[in-house]
């Protein structure tokens, strides 16, 4: 069926955003133990670079993400080609997830007195990232209706209420 | 802090996660009877059929496989209709019915009364079997 392994046109594999989340769930467990250990200069430049990573995601698309670009060229030559291929807007969406949570994280404990902020949002993203990866947890399925309804997103299209 | 209450706060935030997917395995797609309120959409046909409704969005990546499940089940009983609701840009409809996440699919019965709520990707299996019961009535 899925005989067309090039996978940008209709879909993604979707094994690839789970083996980013896997590399981005590691450097985040990284960041947490470099700022418990008081190496904290170590500690943001790694969140700072997870977050930068998680823009590129969210702005350029998943198709076009650094660890899912490794994962084409390298890991999935050599498995067995995927049983279908998946829409990419769902895993861009939990870049964009893991984007907010990231950045609001390194602001926040660039401000003294705030710097437990960067273990904390490090934790939750890694929560996220771990979900993802091991159980192919879907955030954009958990978290969009709550935003849309909150009025932070959809506003777009139809208009609520007939 | 000594490297080893490091190594045993990381240990303890994995085994946090793990626990936290084993609980959502275990609950997603499991099929909850209900003696729900009646459900009038206009893309829903009156035709004295039971309805499987399906609610999805765009950022939802398990909406796609659940919509081939309950579109097969549909086609090969009688007297079943899959009807897929998007609610990217409808908040008041997934207001409406307390829609939390996608996909959450009801299973309406013949008078268009909510008798079963799925939240996340249902089994096939469990899906017939509340299809069955529902029929049967």
């Amino acid at each position: 069926m899925a005989e067309s392994i090039q996978g940008t046109a209709r879909g993604i594999d979707p094994r690839g955003p789970r083996f980013g989340a896997a590399i981005t769930g590691v450097l985040l467990l990284v960041t947490i133990g470099l700022w418990l250990s008081g190496i904290t200069l170590a500690a943001t430049i790694v969140f700072a670079y997870i977050t930068i990573v998680f823009a590129w995601g969210a702005f350029a698309g998943v198709q076009r993400h650094p660890y899912g670009l490794f994962f084409k060229s390298v890991i999935r030559p050599r498995l067995k080609p995927p049983t279908e291929l998946e829409d990419p807007t769902p895993p861009t969406f939990a870049q964009g997830v893991g984007l907010v949570i990231t950045l609001v994280g390194l602001v926040l404990s660039l401000i003294p007195g705030v710097g437990l902020a960067l273990p904390i949002a490090a934790a939750a993203a890694f929560v996220a990232a771990f979900l993802n990866s091991v159980f192919a947890y879907c955030l954009g399925c958990q978290i969009y209706l709550l935003l849309v309804r909150a009025g932070v997103l959809g506003k777009t299209g139809t208009p609520a209420a007939a | 802090m000594n490297p080893m209450a490091v190594f045993a706060i990381l240990l303890g935030l994995v085994a946090l996660s793990t626990v936290l997917g084993l609980i959502w395995k275990a609950r997603t797609g499991r099929v909850r009877s209900v003696d729900g309120d009646v459900v009038r959409l206009p893309e829903i046909p009156r035709d004295g059929r039971v309805t499987l409704l399906q609610f999805s969005t765009e950022v939802c990546a398990p909406c796609v496989p659940t919509r081939r499940v309950l579109g097969q089940i549909a086609a090969s009983t009688d007297g079943v209709n899959h009807v897929d609701f998007d609610l990217t840009h409808r908040p008041d409809i997934a207001a409406r019915f307390n829609v939390l996440q996608t996909p959450t699919t009801f299973i309406l019965d013949r008078d268009g009364h909510i008798r079963a709520r799925i939240g996340g990707a249902p089994r096939q299996s469990d899906v017939r079997a509340a299809l069955d019961s529902i029929l049967a009535a």
